[in-house]
């Protein structure tokens, strides 16, 4: 019976054979780029290794130095705790803002106008935009001094970037008034699916604007929050380019942050183990959080609806 | 409309000024883009003539080459998403074979896998099978990594194309290949086009990767020219060429815009999606 089964499946694989043939190309590029490299790297994770002919296992090694020796990496984490905070504290706030208002707008054709406009910005290359505020920030010649000197506020003046206590929180200002994003384009999709008839109820029976968004928008556009709740959480977990360009995690090691850090762990150190272990622990940390917020934030749903 | 009118205006006013907040930097720079060192000491702030065109030849000249070879290395990996995802999304959507669910799931979870986690190993591999300094060390990974999304998206609209066209098609002695071309290709074509641009924002902003396995400067693409040009020039305080740089860098994903703004901003929601 049992072998009676197995000769039928495999006689359909023989059948389907196209099948497997036309999804060759997808798993053949997978396995080389993806797979092998993902499994790669959790597997070396357990090595003090150079890249090329040193490897030695060392176990948990680089794992017990990542969490009790190594200095660098509990400021970087607290670093990307600020930037993580921030982020949600921003994607939650300005984008959800503009987004209520372009919906809000009974004029139509200029609802559209504002949702091109804010997306245009977009389509600027983020890294023409982190150029943009670097130079905004820059000591001398930059924007954000000048303007400080132009209104009479010169003791204000500092170099943004090379500060210190500032680097980070200049990095996070990048993009004000942060409503030109995905985050704002998503919030408006949200509110576009309710219901039109429960708005209009809402305003038969008088309702104010605070009750409305309270008590009607906000808890039917969880799932679009829950989501932008997650792509910030990813996002600000291994996200490194801006830091990287704008201050590259200086000065001294103010504005570190783990993507950074294990960047220079394997390209300038050849710290390669010990790179791939700081990957799988972030790895780890994206997969606890995203199953925390999809656990923790749809049951808040269900209790919503 | 009058009421209306006086309804939208608090929103209007507070629209008009977050956009200007959010241009501004926009228009300073294209300003700026235009000046001279002399009128970019004396007049900061204000717009300056004569406008000088050539600052824009000046940057040109340094970073045309950054701008093709991103050109070149985003059409062809977006072409071929295209090509490997099309025909896996119609495999998956449209026949019934052994192991298909399981083999779907392994390509969704790679959803979950952050491109940090995979950098070391991936660089050390097209190191080893010595494709640094080519546009296959770009091209390759982009189609592999972009096609996860793509696959994804084609599948479930494929999968809900109505399943008579394609019976029709077999009755009539279609092969597989020819309802692909035939039916699937030609009723996806807005979808194939959301695809395409999602993964075109995707490789023109991607810098650490072209950064790692791109040692040669004329092999260089714009985000990873960018930044040394923007370093050079600005070290050399020629602020006028600098800003007339960040403006050609953004031409070519405007102008593609311009033209598919409707797929643009169907991409640009459903690359959110891409948790």
């Amino acid at each position: 019976m049992v072998n009676d089964n197995r000769r039928s499946i495999l006689s359909e694989i023989i059948r389907k054979k196209e099948c497997y043939l036309l999804l060759l190309p997808t798993f053949l590029l997978l396995l080389t780029f993806n797979y092998y490299p993902a499994l790669s790297a959790i597997y070396h994770s357990l090595f003090e290794w150079d890249g090329a002919n040193f490897i030695r296992f060392i176990g948990l090694g680089n794992f017990i130095n990542l969490l009790f020796h190594d200095p660098t990496i509990p400021l970087s984490f607290l670093n990307t705790l600020r930037i993580t905070i921030a982020s949600l504290l921003i994607n939650l706030t300005f984008p959800l803002l503009a987004a209520s208002l372009i919906f809000h707008l009974r004029n139509l054709r200029y609802a559209y106008f504002y949702r091109v406009l804010f997306v245009i910005p977009m389509v600027v290359p983020a890294m023409v935009i982190f150029m943009i505020w670097r130079f905004i920030y820059s000591p001398t010649t930059g924007l954000l001094n000048q303007l400080l000197r132009t209104i009479g506020l010169e003791h204000l003046t500092r170099p943004w970037l090379g500060d210190f206590d500032l680097a980070l929180y200049a990095v996070i200002f990048v993009g004000f008034p942060w409503v030109a994003g995905t985050s704002t384009l998503i919030y408006l999709a949200g509110f576009q699916n309710i219901p039109p008839e429960l708005l209009d109820a809402v305003a038969i029976d008088g309702a104010s604007t605070w009750t409305r968004f309270w008590k009607i928008e906000l808890p039917l556009i969880m799932g679009q929050i829950k989501l932008i709740v997650i792509l910030t959480l990813i996002g600000s977990i291994q996200g490194f380019v801006n830091i990287m360009v704008m201050t590259n995690g200086g000065p001294g090691e103010a504005t570190m942050v783990p993507g950074l850090y294990l960047y220079r762990n394997a390209m300038y150190y050849n710290k390669m183990g010990y790179a791939c272990a700081i990957g799988t622990f972030l790895f780890l940390i994206i997969i606890v959080l995203t199953y925390l917020n999809l656990k923790y934030l749809r049951s808040g749903i269900e209790y919503q609806a | 409309m009058n009421k209306d009118l006086k309804h939208d205006f608090l929103i209007h006013i507070i629209l008009i000024i977050l956009g200007i907040l959010t241009f501004y930097p926009f228009a300073f720079t294209i300003i700026t883009s235009f000046k001279d060192n002399f009128q970019f000491i004396h007049n900061f702030w204000g717009i300056t003539l004569p406008l000088h065109f050539s600052n824009y030849t000046d940057a040109w000249s340094r970073i045309s080459r950054y701008i093709l070879n991103s050109g070149i290395v985003t059409t062809i990996s977006a072409f071929g998403v295209l090509a490997v995802a099309s025909i896996s999304a119609f495999v998956f959507a449209r026949f019934n074979f052994p192991g298909r669910e399981f083999l779907f799931l392994c390509i969704l979870s790679l959803l979950m896998i952050p491109g940090i986690l995979t950098l070391v190993p991936a660089f050390l591999l097209v190191k080893r099978l010595g494709l640094l300094n080519t546009y296959w060390v770009l091209i390759l990974p982009y189609i592999s990594g972009g096609q996860v999304f793509a696959i994804f998206i084609l599948r479930s609209f494929i999968a809900s194309l109505p399943e008579e066209l394609f019976e029709a098609a077999r009755v009539d002695g279609a092969t597989t290949l020819k309802s692909f071309f035939n039916i699937a290709i030609p009723l996806s074509k807005p979808i194939l086009v959301t695809v395409a641009i999602m993964n075109v924002l995707g490789t023109w902003n991607d810098y650490v990767w072209p950064l790692v396995t791109i040692p040669d400067g004329r092999m260089w693409t714009i985000t990873v020219g960018i930044v040394s040009f923007s370093s050079q020039y600005g070290g050399l305080e020629m602020w006028g060429p600098m800003f007339a740089g960040y403006v050609i860098a953004s031409i070519p994903l405007i102008v593609l815009f311009f033209f598919t703004m409707r797929y643009f901003i169907a991409g640009l929601t459903s690359g959110a999606l891409k948790v």
